[in-house]
This record gives C-alpha cells, sequence and structure tokens, in this order.
C-alpha cells in the first residue's frame, strides 16, 4: 500500500515513512520557495538545506498534532516552513558579527525582536497560550510568522490601530505575567 | 496547552501567497535521504520488537518462497521514491506514470558488501522495466553497470532486446531502471530471473564479484489492443503500423517496415523514426523497444510512447526515414559460428554514398473508444 492523495495525512500519522516521502514529493515546491524567501539574503546553502530537512523533521514528528483536510495541510505546513524559516534566520543573523561600521544597526532591535532573540520558545508559547485566541493567532502571525500589521489587519477584518492596540496590550499582559513569575519559576 | 504546531494549525493562512519553485529529483532524493538517516537514527531504539516479529515472519514464510529475501525490515524507504522519474529526470514525462502502476517488490540481497534492492517491477505485455537501488560500501563511481554479464532472462523468450541505466544518488548509493523486451513470449505473465555476478565500474574497469540472484513472476497489466494494419510507401520503404496497446501508463507502437529491392541495392540500413502527436496538439515521446526480422530492411519494431491524452480522438505518426552506408567507422560485426570461432563479417559494397532523409506522408488512426 503506497500514499496517495487521499489517505497520506492518516499514513503519515500513523508513521509510516512512505507518507513522508508522498510530502516531500508533493510539497517540497512550496516549502523550498517559502525557505529561499527568507534565507536567501543569509547566502548561505547549508542553512537552506538544513532548514528545509528541518521542517520535514518536524511535519513528520509532529503530525499527529495537525487536525483538517489536506487543503488545511498545506497551510499548516507552510506555516510552519515560513515559521521555522524566519527562526533560521533569526538564529543565523545573531550570529553574524558585526563589524563597528554596522553596530548601530544592531543597537536598534526593537522590544519584540528582543524579546524573541532572548526567549527560549517554549516558555513563550506557554505565555501565548494564555492569551485570548484572537490576540494568541495575532501575536503567532507577528512574531512567529514576521507578518506585517497590515497583513494581519486584512486576514482577520480589522483596522490596523486594532491590530497595534491588541499587540500593546497583549505584550503589556505578557510582562505582567513574566514578572509576576516567583523565584524558581520559569522567567525570561 | 497547545505546543507551536498546535497553535500553527489555528492560524489561518493564505498559502497562496507562497511561490512555489522547481525542483528536481535530484533535490526530492537528497532531502528524503536525510530524512531516512534522522528518521532510522530516532526509531533505532524501539524497533527491536519489530523485528523479532518480522523474523518470526520470516521464519513462518521463508519454506515457501525460497530464492526470495525479505527485506531487512518492513517499511524500508527506499533511496528514492519513484526512480522510473528520477532516471527520465523529468526531461521526457515517459515515465511519468510508470511507479503507479508498477509492483513493489522489495526484494534485497546482499553480496560482498553490496546490496540490491529490486524496488518496482512491470510489464506492460510488451517489456519489462525493474527499477532497483544499489547500496554499497565503496565508492562505484559514476554510473556503474550490472550489464555486462548479461540482463535479466525471461522465461519462454527466444530473444530479447534491453537497456540499463544506473546512475549515482550520492556516495554509495545508486539506483538503476533496466528494461527488457522479450521476443517470442506467449505468455502474459513475464518469469523473470535475474542473476548479477558482478559489478563493473565503468570508469576504472574493475569488477566486483558477487552473488545476487532474484527471481519473480510479473502479471502483464490490462491493455487494450486496436489492430490497424495502416501503411504509407515512399521511396521504396513501406512502413506499417500493425497496432497499437494501450496501457494505463503508456501505449505501445507496433510496426514493421519492408524495402525494395532497389533500396537494398543502394542503403545498407533504413532506419525508420516515428514521430506522434495527436490531433489535439499533444506530442509524444518514445522510447524504440527493439525489433527483430529476417534481414537489416525486414524488422518488426516496437516503440513505447508517453501516455494517451484521453481526450485524444486521432493519432498522426510521421514517420521518419534515413538511408544509411555502412563503413569501418560506423559499423561492424562479427559472427560466431556453431563451432565457436568469430568470423568478421564483411561490409557488403553497395552504391548509395553516405545518408539520405525523408520524411514520409502521415498515417492518421483513428482511435477506437
Amino acid at each position: 500500500m503506497t500514499s496517495n492523495e487521499g489517505n497520506f495525512i492518516k499514513r503519515l500519522q500513523r508513521q509510516k515513512e512512505d507518507a513522508l516521502e508522498f510530502v516531500v514529493d508533493t510539497y517540497l515546491p512550496i516549502i523550498k520557495g517559502i525557505t529561499y524567501k527568507v534565507l536567501i539574503p543569509l547566502n548561505d546553502q547549508g542553512v537552506i538545506d538544513e532548514c528545509i530537512n528541518d521542517i520535514f523533521l518536524s511535519i513528520w514528528n509532529n503530525s499527529k498534532k495537525f487536525k483538517g483536510d489536506s487543503t488545511d495541510f498545506r497551510k499548516w505546513i507552510c506555516t510552519i516552513a515560513k515559521f521555522k524559516a524566519i527562526d533560521y534566520y533569526r538564529k543565523a543573523s545573531k550570529e553574524v558579527e558585526f563589524s563597528s561600521e554596522h553596530m548601530d544597526m544592531n543597537a536598534d532591535l526593537s522590544a519584540e525582536d528582543e524579546l524573541i532573540l532572548l526567549e527560549d520558545r517554549t516558555e513563550l508559547i506557554k505565555l501565548i497560550n494564555q492569551l485570548e485566541p484572537v490576540d494568541r493567532e495575532i501575536f503567532i502571525m507577528k512574531f512567529f510568522l514576521g507578518l506585517k500589521t497590515e497583513e494581519i489587519a486584512k486576514k482577520l477584518a480589522l483596522t490596523n490601530t486594532s491590530i497595534d492596540n491588541r499587540v500593546y496590550r497583549g505584550k503589556k499582559k505578557l510582562y505582567q505575567k513574566v514578572t509576576t513569575l516567583e523565584l524558581g519559576e520559569s522567567r525570561i | 496547552m497547545k505546543d507551536i504546531y498546535e497553535l500553527l494549525n489555528d492560524v489561518n493562512v493564505d498559502d497562496h501567497e507562497f511561490e512555489e519553485m522547481t525542483v528536481t529529483e535530484f533535490e526530492k532524493a537528497k532531502v528524503k535521504s536525510a530524512l531516512k538517516k534522522s528518521i532510522s537514527k530516532k526509531n533505532k531504539r524501539r524497533g527491536w520488537k519489530m523485528n523479532v516479529a518480522a523474523a518470526a515472519l520470516v521464519v513462518g514464510l521463508s519454506t515457501v518462497t525460497i530464492g526470495l529475501t525479505f527485506p531487512a525490515y518492513a517499511g524500508n524507504i527506499p533511496i528514492i521514491g519513484d526512480i522510473f522519474r528520477f532516471l527520465d529526470n523529468e526531461k521526457t514525462g515517459l515515465y511519468d506514470n510508470y511507479k503507479e502502476y508498477s509492483t513493489e517488490m522489495n526484494l534485497t540481497q546482499d553480496s560482498n558488501g553490496i546490496k540490491i534492492t529490486i524496488n518496482d517491477a512491470v510489464f506492460d505485455g510488451e517489456t519489462v522495466a525493474i527499477t532497483y537501488s544499489i547500496e554499497s560500501d565503496r565508492d562505484l563511481g559514476e554510473a556503474p553497470s550490472t550489464l555486462h554479464l548479461g540482463s535479466a532472462d525471461i522465461k519462454g523468450a527466444t530473444g530479447a532486446a534491453g537497456s540499463s541505466h544506473v546512475t549515482k544518488v550520492d556516495d554509495y548509493h545508486y539506483v538503476g531502471l533496466d528494461k527488457i523486451t522479450p521476443f517470442g513470449l506467449t505468455s502474459d505473465m513475464a518469469d523473470i530471473n535475474w542473476k548479477i555476478r558482478s559489478i563493473l565500474r565503468t570508469d576504472t574497469g574493475e569488477k566486483i564479484k558477487g552473488n545476487w540472484k532474484f527471481a519473480f513472476s510479473l502479471p502483464a497489466i490490462d491493455s487494450q489492443f486496436q489492430l490497424t494494419n495502416q501503411s504509407v510507401e515512399k521511396n521504396g520503404v513501406t512502413v506499417n503500423i500493425e497496432k497499437v496497446a494501450f496501457t494505463p501508463m503508456s501505449f505501445i507502437v507496433h510496426y514493421n517496415q519492408k524495402a525494395t529491392q532497389e533500396v537494398q541495392d543502394k542503403w545498407h540500413e533504413a532506419y525508420i523514426e516515428l514521430e506522434i502527436k495527436d490531433d489535439l496538439g499533444n506530442v509524444y515521446t518514445g522510447e524504440g523497444n527493439g525489433g527483430s526480422g529476417k534481414d537489416a530492411y525486414t524488422i518488426s519494431w516496437s516503440k513505447t510512447f508517453e501516455k494517451l491524452d484521453p481526450n485524444a480522438t486521432k493519432l498522426i505518426v510521421t514517420p521518419h526515414v534515413t538511408f544509411r552506408i555502412h563503413d569501418e567507422t560506423n559499423s561492424g560485426g562479427v559472427e560466431i559460428t556453431a563451432d565457436g570461432k568469430e568470423k568478421e563479417i564483411s561490409i557488403p559494397v553497395k552504391s548509395g554514398v553516405g545518408r539520405e532523409e525523408f520524411i514520409m506522408d502521415d498515417i492518421v488512426i483513428e482511435l477506437e473508444k
């Protein structure tokens, strides 16, 4: 028995390796497109290849967490790809050594960038889980998928201002949670 | 608590905003090979129970399947999923639908540090196509050959034509496609017996001895025949399309050629190439399967073309003819006599010079539906 359009999600969730092959065959073009778009400025083919492999491995390891049909599956793996690629980009650009004339760029990181950079991801996810569903979606789009405020506003049919407000309030809420953590609890 | 993958499941993105990039079969193979490595590392620890079960199963079955080996464990990811397409490299599209209709074999034989696995095989009624992977503990060069000691043998065939193509995937991994067209086979079942005694490194000439034996049977896949018997004649050459066989992944044109005495006196060879398109403007690429006949001018051929467009109602066949003169630079042969001696075949003198090409009138085949 081999995987096809109709059964590959089930087979993937049952950890059948041919389903993973089917996923690579079907979705490598889009995954490659997403990864290249984000990582091409790094000019490092090795990182791109590593990221692509990591994306498929994450799909394989987390397939049970996916719910939906093949249209949803495509969306899901696209978001994973985008999230992973941005993650790789952040990690790689952090490692780049800045020469002195570029030092000011380094100093000018926004608060949320720093939050992400400093943050151990699991803790941030723990915190994001405590937000309202809409805010949660906005945070993921903004910080994990690197979407612009206007794009998020368009998707959720909200105004730019309301997105910014929600981000502001959400951040405040997160900081409160973080600062009220007791000694010995996880903290940023 | 939801983790990032569950959270991403709830995010509604527009996947049309992402652009696809072209991907070669080789890139797919590279990704799969890397994934296979990471996965098998992870799975090793919990694998023993399954192996015991598999071993028990093998013991149970081994009495009936002498000569066959089972892969080391179930779900063995082949290095490349679709070897047919990989080796075609998406150039012709001729093999695009082969994998779908072929039988998964997964027969593995290990010898002298080299593991050969037959992955898929298909018999379209005319040609047996076998894909296989080679996992080696040493470098075998860019294009090793398994063919130099004879290809697979098909029971009941009076002769055969074939081709073999092996390509390197990465260090120590190779994939191959062998095609055998048996002549004179009456059964619609192909009993294949394939013995490989050594692998030849084509770059160094080194031979790696071993013993890999495979035996299996393949039923011919369902195909529909349409008898045509339409012919066209020009400049002393007659081309006759005898029949066309339609399989789910291809169609096979059977044709023969004849030449007048005049042509035979003037030229050594009349070579026919068929160009096929349909009434919708699709051009079909094909690959010759070889042919046989009583002399160099009267030969029955068959040629396999890619899958027919289901909406096509006509096939338009245009034969291209090339007359050739043989000389020492482009031809040569030996005759092996009954007592085993080799005798050089001399090239008879003909009056033609060089080569001549011309195109014949179209043969239009109305497709029966």
